[in-house]
């Protein structure tokens, strides 16, 4: 016997939190918080939609897995510390996929292509290899569910850089030169949060493709190249 | 002593109404509980016929005449010991009156019916609906039920819970008619795609459009029905539409996949030459079909439809009217005695799955029988998180389900 609980979409957020951060540190928070208070009041889109949130630096944090936004009053709170290691943020997500999409088909759920939304404000950490496991996650012959990544870059990030890891060319958003920056950041979380809900409200609408919404202030990153 | 038609202790707390197994041939069909399921959905007890109000005269206020009988305030109140009441009679409901109910109850008030929605699972967001914007007028809901002397058909078009909540319409629709001569039931269930502003105007006229196509067919008395042609008529409709009483041309094509795509699903039930109901039908995008088996519950795909069965991750992708692909994806299957036809969009589709879950055993119970219309309608409305995109379902069980004889 099956049963079929729904369809859900797996949001990740993949915040930088490496040191060049700690200026903005309360406008992501902020940004953060916000999400979720408008989650909260579009019950029926967060119905669709489970977040992660993840911080990198040298490392990656785990702050929520899969969270169901109905039920979560009380955002996470992002901190800053070392350097930039994409490597690190991308092998995260590549090893967590596979069991995230399995814990929610056996909770009875099917699963739409997962969305990526990286935030970062600088040049990932020189020397490292983040391009192995960033293929490795896009790859659909080697993860099935590889996620749609939208990258938005801030502050000192390199347009070719968030093309390289924005898994389409539409997907890949640079805040606009001399732009403010905890603008930038604010309106990257208002951006993702319409995504969230219009992309609830499309898979409630039987048309499941990820919506993004371009943050304002930003441009694509393919008009900067 | 108990009531010969009592509550069915397998129904104890179920709310299960007992036009249900009025018929006494249900029973037969009453698929086992899973004994290790959860509670399956409650049935609602359905608005059902009850008999004409009493008629209770005002006092005459003129004096009664010499050697009048004294007045008697029951002359009114009911029938006379003896007489069946109409809800008694053999068919004095459509769709078996209340029998269960003790005689004396003759007088009392009518209940009002339960209205609390059908629940399955974990039910969704409890709200109440905010009006959708814009125009033309388009109702929340569309119920629609007879019975030709063949078949038996519920329809019903309600509009989403997600659509409720954010206040846009129904994009859903859905067209049912007789073809006189020949008794053939045709029918057209469309989904607007939401991405398409005026889906719901495409939708209703794709549905329209290919129903209209088909009683001309029928009309003319076609050796064979040209599907091809029902499609591209409804396809043709959008793009008319789009042009806007100017010559068609493929700008307006664009246009009007920009502003109504819709999916489609179309088809007729006819008697073939034994007298057999067989169904035939043709699907564009991801609306579809089942044959439901009464007796063990058993949902038959008729049309391919999105599901995630052997895949990672669920794929929607769609092309809808008015695209016309080729071939076209086409279906033809007797209606048996035990089965129940399914044309349905996504939105019951989707929650349904491959009819194994608690979705498919409610409506298993729920159709073993033509309900009332609007049962069929309360029914397709049911709650459960996550699936609140519109529902459009039609149902068309051989007539002989019904105890009312033919007229």
């Amino acid at each position: 016997m099956s049963d079929n609980r729904g369809s859900l979409l797996p949001v990740y957020v993949l915040a930088d939190e490496s040191g060049s951060m700690t200026p903005h540190l309360g406008e992501l928070n902020k940004g953060l918080q916000s999400l979720y208070e408008t989650m909260l009041t579009e019950p029926m889109a967060a119905a669709k939609v489970r977040l992660t949130v993840l911080g990198f630096a040298d490392d990656v944090a785990t702050y929520t897995e899969l969270a169901d936004l109905r039920s979560e009053y009380k955002p996470p709170e992002l901190s800053t510390r070392g350097s930039t290691s994409y490597a690190a943020a991308f092998t995260a997500v590549l090893n967590r996929l596979p069991h995230d999409i399995g814990r929610l088909k056996a909770e009875g759920y099917r699963v739409h292509r997962p969305a990526v939304f990286l935030l970062s404000d600088g040049m990932p950490n020189a020397g490292q290899d983040w391009r192995t496991p960033h293929r490795q996650l896009c790859d659909r012959a080697t993860t099935p569910a590889a996620p749609n990544i939208v990258a938005c870059g801030i502050g000192g990030a390199s347009p070719e850089v968030m093309l390289e890891v924005a898994s389409t060319a539409e997907f890949a958003l640079v805040s606009k030169p001399a732009a403010d920056l905890g603008k930038a950041i604010s309106s990257f979380f208002v951006a993702l949060t319409k995504s969230m809900v219009e992309s609830g409200r499309s898979l409630a609408a039987g048309n499941a493709e990820l919506i993004v919404t371009k943050p304002e202030g930003f441009s694509m990153a393919i008009d900067e190249v | 002593m108990p009531e010969p038609y009592g509550p069915d202790p397998r129904d104890e707390g179920l709310g299960i109404s007992d036009w249900e197994r009025s018929d006494g041939w249900r029973a037969d069909f009453d698929p086992p509980a899973p004994a290790d399921s959860p509670a399956p959905p409650a049935l609602p007890a359905w608005p059902r016929p009850r008999p004409r109000p009493q008629y209770d005269p005002p006092e005459d206020p003129r004096p009664a005449p010499p050697g009048a009988p004294p007045s008697d305030p029951q002359r009114f109140a009911g029938p006379r010991a003896g007489e069946p009441r109409a809800d008694d009679l053999p068919g004095g409901g459509p769709h078996g009156g209340p029998h269960d109910r003790p005689h004396n109850a003759a007088r009392a008030e009518p209940a009002v019916p339960d209205w609390s929605v059908v629940e399955v699972g974990t039910p969704g967001h409890v709200f109440e609906a905010r009006p959708p914007a814009g125009s033309p007028y388009r109702p929340d809901t569309v119920v629609d039920g007879w019975s030709t002397d063949l078949v038996t058909m519920r329809l019903a078009c309600v509009r989403g819970y997600g659509h409720r909540y954010s206040g846009t319409p129904r994009e859903d629709d859905c067209a049912v008619a007789v073809h006189e001569a020949t008794g053939s039931v045709v029918f057209a269930v469309a989904d607007g795609v939401s991405a398409a502003p005026q889906s719901a105007t495409g939708a209703a006229l794709a549905s329209r459009g290919a129903v209209t196509d088909l009683l001309r067919q029928l009309d003319a008395d076609v050796p064979a029905l040209d599907w091809t042609h029902v499609v591209r008529t409804a396809a043709w409709s959008l793009v008319a539409r789009a042009a806007g009483g100017r010559e068609p041309e493929s700008a307006y094509a664009e246009e009007a996949e920009r502003l109504y795509a819709t999916t489609l699903v179309a088809g007729v039930v006819r008697a073939d030459r034994y007298g057999v109901p067989e169904v035939h039908l043709v699907q564009v995008g991801d609306s579809g079909a089942w044959l439901l088996d009464r007796g063990d519950g058993r949902y038959r795909r008729l049309l391919a439809t999105k599901d995630s069965h052997g895949r990672e991750v669920l794929s929607s992708g769609v092309t809808p009217l008015p695209r016309v692909p080729s071939p076209l994806a086409q279906q033809s299957v007797a209606l048996g005695p035990s089965s129940v036809l399914l044309v349905g969009t996504d939105g019951f589709g989707d929650a349904l799955g491959d009819g194994e879950g608690a979705v498919g055993r409610l409506f298993h119970r729920g159709l073993s029988a033509p309900p009332p219309v609007l049962g069929f309608a309360h029914l397709l409305d049911f709650s459960r998180e996550t699936f609140d995109d519109d529902r459009t379902l039609l149902a068309v069980w051989p007539r002989h389900l019904l105890p009312e004889p033919r007229r």
